[in-house]
């Protein structure tokens, strides 16, 4: 080994916040397993959107003319059994003729994409819920990247090398947090972007051409804007529950444990507890009204109660369990003996 | 100033079942500044444990603890960016290259790039500094940790076991470079081994742990009088004769092949007027000194 640096400095203290946000940031960027989850989710959005150019197509004159055509004679087929119920003797007494056949069939009845297969796109009417599906599969991989990252630093231990370098425990966890909420809503805009780069694809090569309903940006981006919302709170859920129990399979074995017994079971058993259950808020979040929950039936009268999970309540709700584990997790990191 | 204070320690670990355990028993511990200072004691006695202590990791239950003159842990902030450390085994990510790991951990205190690249050639491992960390030897991980270590230019090293692993050649490197840091005056090291050999070799202060406390500190060779043997060795031109002088005026003595071993002897002077009254005069006489290892063994006993 060669000579080394002899100068005497004074004592120095830690490095700035920045520095450490700095470091944080590029040890997240160049985490190998972040990076394959990335790949593997690019790969997904890559695959679905080949899927879906192959299940929609354009519409034609001809595939119009046979659709309308095929469309009228289910018109013609309906009525004919209407006609055929009208003549029959089991019609009640007390009971109206239209009530107990129904209506006549007209062709509005019917939509015509159902004759249309493959059907062709509807930036209209999917747009919103694409933007849902993907905020959802954003969620669940920022809260796999969250997991990871913190799951990497305790199983190697780099967690306790780091407060050889910066002693306020809370500042590095806080350091760490900062660089998931932002990696997560990064996350979820990039998941947005995609599913508007998939839907305007799927649109322009086998779209059905119409007009977007007035409201329908508006609407779109006001879904994105919750679903990134959605992502973030997720992404930071999942660190902070890995961070609890320091360990990244340990905290997707209690997700699973969560998600497929304890949320099966309150649906079962208690289902007016389902407005405090995590993923009716992340839907409740995300989609446009607010999510109704059938929270319980009174036999008797056959009447279901209804409960609305609106957004702004689903938001709050998430934020307060995410605040609450990071919180629980930084004081009990803050307070623990590290061997 | 001190480079290490810790005035009356304690720190016990809960046992499910059983009496907690006592790490540190009303340490006390003192390492000046400058120089090298061995940290020895067997496993269990409380050595890396102390170390925690030091670095903020663990809390300890009662004292006082200072780390280059700031109370620890609420002081730590405040001087951490000249303490470098190596615990026990070195912690990084596995993925990442040696160099990579350095860097992030320069990017977090603030040091400067080039830095990096002097404590790889420090430490010799220019040329697989790009490897990935999991890849690397025992000894190699160890280097990297010593030079991660060195990164913040510390006035404080403290160093854990930081032979193990390491080749003959690797030992020998790492033992020179630990005594010429704490040669140049402005860097401490506490370096705490297992190896007597090592401390013997590199340290001029030791301090001896043992169930949790400090039995024994001071210069090395300090510590290693302070367990002398009683016995002395004395060379003569004529050794019958004075060995039968010897044996007249009650001392015990044993004669080997060149010299007489005399034991038990409280003042080796009175042997010198012993002979030379008798016309006997010395070409030596040495106090037999039990090694640090004699030393050590008699120092950690357990007691009866």
């Amino acid at each position: 080994m060669s000579a080394v640096r002899t100068a005497a400095p004074p004592p120095a203290p830690a490095g700035r916040f920045g520095g450490l946000l700095r470091a944080e940031a590029h040890r997240f960027v160049a985490r190998r397993f972040i990076q394959v989850l990335l790949l593997l989710a690019a790969l997904g959005w890559v695959t679905a959107t080949v899927i879906g150019l192959t299940q929609f197509a354009s519409t034609t004159p001809e595939r119009l003319a046979a659709a309308q055509q095929q469309l009228q004679e289910e018109v013609e087929l309906s009525n004919e059994f209407r006609e055929q119920c009208l003549a029959s003797t089991d019609v009640p007494a007390d009971a109206a003729p239209d009530e107990f056949c129904g209506p006549p069939v007209t062709a509005a009845d019917l939509d015509l994409d159902w004759y249309l297969d493959p059907a062709p796109f509807s930036l209209a009417s999917a747009g919103t819920a694409g933007a849902v599906a993907f905020g959802a599969a954003g969620a669940v991989l920022a809260f796999l990247v969250g997991a990871t990252f913190v799951g990497a630093e305790w199983s190697s231990r780099s967690m306790v090398a780091l407060l050889f370098w910066e002693t306020r425990r809370p500042r590095v966890l806080g350091a760490k947090t900062a660089v998931v909420a932002v990696a997560s809503a990064v996350l979820g805009v990039v998941a947005h972007g995609a599913w508007l780069a998939t839907a305007g694809l799927w649109q322009v090569v086998a779209g059905d051409g119409a007009a977007l309903p007035d409201g329908f940006w508006s609407e779109l981006l006001a879904t994105g804007g919750r679903g990134v919302l959605l992502t973030t709170l997720i992404g930071l859920l999942g660190f902070g529950l890995t961070n609890l129990v320091r360990n990244t399979g340990a905290a997707l074995g209690v997700g699973f444990v969560y998600f497929a017994v304890l949320e099966t079971a309150v649906r079962a058993v208690r289902p007016a507890w389902q407005p405090w259950l995590l993923t009716d808020n992340a839907a409740a979040l995300v989609l446009p009204d607010g999510l109704t929950l059938y929270t319980g039936f009174d036999p008797v009268t056959g009447v279901s109660t209804e409960y609305l999970l609106g957004n702004l309540q689903a938001g709050v709700f998430l934020a307060v369990v995410a605040a609450v584990v990071l919180t629980v997790g930084t004081v009990l990191f803050t307070r623990r003996d590290l061997h | 100033m001190p480079a290490v204070e810790m005035h009356a320690v304690s720190k016990s670990y809960a046992r499910r079942g059983r009496r907690p355990q006592q790490a540190l028993d009303s340490l006390d511990l003192v390492v000046e500044s400058g120089g090298v200072h061995g940290f020895l004691g067997p496993n269990g006695s409380g050595k890396t444990t102390t170390i925690r202590v030091l670095l903020g990791l663990i809390r300890p239950d009662a004292g006082d603890v200072r780390l280059l003159d700031r109370p620890v842990p609420d002081g730590l902030p405040q001087v951490i960016g000249s303490v470098g450390a190596l615990v026990e085994t070195p912690l990084f990510f596995p993925g990442f290259s040696g160099r990579r790991n350095l860097r992030l951990l320069a990017e977090t205190a603030g040091v400067p790039r080039t830095r990096v690249e002097e404590v790889l050639e420090t430490v010799d491992l220019q040329d697989r500094a790009d490897d990935r960390f999991k890849g690397y030897s025992l000894g190699m991980k160890q280097r990297l940790g010593i030079a991660a270590a060195l990164l913040k230019s510390p006035r404080l090293l403290i160093l854990d076991e930081p032979s193990n692993g390491l080749d003959p050649a690797g030992i020998r490197d790492v033992r020179e470079l630990i005594r010429r840091l704490g040669n140049d005056g402005s860097t401490t090291v506490l370096l705490s081994s297992h190896l007597l050999a090592e401390i013997e070799q590199v340290a001029d202060q030791v301090s001896i742990m043992a169930r949790g406390r400090c039995i024994a500190s001071g210069p090395v060779h300090e510590v290693l009088s302070g367990r002398s043997s009683g016995d002395v060795r004395v060379r003569v031109p004529d050794r019958a004769a004075a060995a039968a002088v010897l044996a007249a005026a009650g001392f015990t003595v044993t004669p080997t092949a060149d010299v007489l071993v005399v034991s038990g002897v409280p003042a080796p002077g009175e042997i010198t007027r012993v002979l030379a009254q008798h016309g006997h005069y010395l070409e030596e006489l040495t106090p037999v000194a039990a090694d640090l290892e004699s030393a050590f063994l008699a120092l950690t006993a357990e007691p009866a």
